[in-house]
């Protein structure tokens, strides 16, 4: 990034404010990152309309069925602009998407952003809740286990997140129906309540779903932030200051290692999204939950190109910014990364 | 993950596993071998009677059942674990569920291990805007949500054994391309690889003979830690219809069949999803172990 040239007639206290600014390490730094995402966001784009677009058979086929005589075909696909080459009409779509024009449903003639504004919040609250419920067991968890390498709850905790890291989240899930549903009804197997219908209904219905999404992934992270604690308790220089300080052992822990501890967890946190999403389709799909999951597979089953492909690209744009914000959080955070000596 | 190292995702996961393993006694020596015996045994029983047993004994076809046996009880006459709603032997379809499953991970590692271990190499190997190139396009991959892609791509391509495997290599090429990537660049520096450089050895002698035999033993654990998240994956692309057509078994489309009648025969979604959670946690504790002592050599 370079410095700004100064204005004509500009004060130029400001100006070399400016530059300071702009030769500062974070920003050098955003700069930088954001400069790599953008080819990175084009990849996504390109890759969802080849996977979605250059499928075998023609869509309009599909769409009027086998016995559609080629004349209703061709009227179809001159409708939905099938009959140009593949890259006018990813040329076409990309300026819909950047300019936030995502096409029309071919199944229901909706708008998909319509469709999309309706489902995402749905999707948005089960994954918040998810996150929420695996970070509160988590942290607790691992600090426990940390404290006492290889004692009881630490091997527990490890016995219990290999075991959470081999169960499917659709098994879990199922698992789940079985025991809180049909052995013992106490919490809805399928549906969901909107918060606008009162918010214990509301978490009723979403915490079979949050918990079958947030198992796996609060054994994946206490398995995380065990092993940083653990490490760092063992080495670092100001684990040890504290400790001949005369700190207490749970206080070391809590205040000095756990607070570095965070970065990473925030990272595993940032990174793990995509699998998160995935976890999402699925999940949606047991419990019934009108989220964006289920209409993906909804899109997917109708065979709506135009849907799929907005989501896809949908759920894909926002596990790249999610790790873009996630890598410049850590950042701002951490000054060891900020002047370029990635730490560990 | 544009603006990350290329082995940020993978590290802390190999830091946590070296911090486990490395613990201040020492383990002894048949507690170590045990670590590895115990996993490797129950995924051979798996394996075993996956492929053997519906050779050796004689067990009912896993489909065109007959409708008046449905829903038989477990330890039925002729039907060890009962039978499903259309009639089919529930063990049999097991069985044979196992085998559309691991056939499909080993075919998706076994690709993966192959394009994405050279791909990787090669990038490492050659470097510059070659690497930068093909590591940036593996990026893209790695952006997209690993089952949304999945089902995108076996939506269009349809849905069949074969498909499910190429839909998956996309999951699995890039993310062993990356472990080859970071392997071959720490080996790049070491004194017999510029040896080989200055003797003019050839760049795909190199490859072969030098980097290969090197990085193969990690990337051969790697993989099979991802065999669990692959027959995961195949599950649920099976689940979610697009993967193993019905009425062939696997173990996906088993659980989603048995979800429809859940509440009145919870064991048709139970008895797959315990054999699923048995197999990945075997494979999973397998290459756990290998890793750990990868990681204390």
């Amino acid at each position: 990034m370079s410095t700004s040239t100064p204005a004509l007639g500009a004060d130029r206290r400001v100006s070399h404010g400016l530059a300071r600014a702009l030769r500062s390490p974070s920003l050098r730094l955003i700069g930088r990152r954001l400069a790599a995402a953008i080819p990175v966001l084009w990849g996504v784009t390109l890759l969802t309309f080849l996977v979605l677009n250059i499928m075998p058979g023609s869509a309009a086929q599909q769409l009027l069925g086998a016995d559609a005589t080629p004349e209703q075909v061709r009227q179809l696909e001159a409708e939905l602009n099938l009959d140009q080459p593949a890259w006018v009409r990813y040329w076409e779509w990309l300026q819909g998407v950047v300019t936030g024009d995502l096409g029309n449903s071919i199944a229901s003639g909706q708008p998909v952003t319509t469709i999309i504004g309706q489902r995402l919040p749905v999707s948005v609250e089960l994954v918040l809740c998810a996150i929420i419920v695996s970070l509160a067991f988590t942290v607790p968890l691992a600090l426990m286990a940390a404290r006492r390498p290889n004692g009881i709850v630490d091997r527990l905790s490890m016995v219990l997140s290999m075991t959470g890291l081999s169960i499917a989240n659709y098994v879990f899930a199922l698992v789940l129906v079985v025991v809180f549903a049909v052995i013992f009804p106490v919490l809805p197997a399928i549906g969901f309540v909107p918060l606008s219908d009162g918010l214990l209904g509301n978490l009723r219905s979403l915490i079979l779903p949050a918990i079958a999404i947030g198992f796996p992934l609060f054994c994946f992270y206490t398995r995380f932030l065990r092993g940083d604690l653990v490490e760092q308790m063992r080495g670092e220089d100001y684990v040890v200051t504290a400790k001949a300080k005369g700190v207490g052992p749970w206080r070391v822990l809590i205040r000095h290692a756990f607070r570095n501890s965070l970065f990473g967890l925030l990272t595993i946190v940032g990174l793990n999204l995509g699998t998160l999403i995935g976890a999402t389709v699925i999940i949606e799909q047991i419990f019934a939950l009108p989220g964006i999951g289920q209409e993906l597979l909804q899109a997917i089953n109708n065979r709506d190109a135009v849907v799929v492909q907005a989501i896809v690209l949908l759920l894909a744009v926002v596990v790249v910014v999610a790790n873009l914000i996630t890598d410049l959080l850590y950042a701002v955070l951490d000054p060891r990364i900020r002047y370029g000596q990635r730490s560990a | 993950m544009a603006s990350v190292p290329p082995e940020a995702p993978e590290r802390p996961m190999l830091e946590t596993a070296g911090a486990a393993a490395v613990s201040p006694r020492r383990r002894r020596g048949w507690v170590r071998s045990l670590d590895v015996a115990i996993p490797a045994g129950v995924l051979a029983l798996v394996l075993g009677a996956c492929f053997l047993w519906p050779i050796v004994a004689s067990i009912p076809p896993p489909t065109g059942g007959d409708v008046l046996e449905s829903n038989l009880p477990p330890l039925s006459p002729g039907h060890v674990l009962g039978t499903d709603p259309v009639g089919n032997d529930i063990l049999s379809r097991l069985l044979h569920g196992g085998q559309a499953s691991i056939q499909i991970a080993v075919a998706v590692q076994g690709i993966g291990l192959v394009l994405g271990g050279s791909l990787g190499a090669f990038a490492a190997y050659v470097g510059g805007i070659l690497d930068a190139v093909i590591m940036r396009c593996l990026d893209v991959l790695i952006a997209f949500p690993s089952l949304v892609l999945a089902l995108a791509i076996a939506q269009s391509l349809g849905p069949s054994k074969v498909n499910t495997i190429w839909a998956l290599t996309f999951f699995s090429i890039p993310a062993i391309a990356r472990i080859s990537r970071a392997a071959t660049l720490r080996l790049r520096e070491q004194p017999f690889m510029v040896a080989a450089r200055l003797s003019g050895t050839k760049m795909w002698r190199v490859l072969v003979r030098h980097i290969a035999p090197n990085i193969l033993p990690q990337l051969v654990t790697f993989g099979l830690l991802g065999m669990g998240i692959i027959i995961i994956l195949e599950g649920a692309l099976s689940f979610l219809g697009l993967g193993v057509p019905p009425p062939a078994p696997s173990w996906g489309n088993m659980i989603f069949i048995g979800q429809q009648s859940i509440s009145a025969y919870p064991r048709l979604v139970l008895m797959p999803c315990a054999f699923l959670f048995v197999t990945v946690l075997s494979f999973n504790l397998l290459g756990e172990a290998l890793r750990a002592r990868w990681s204390a050599q």
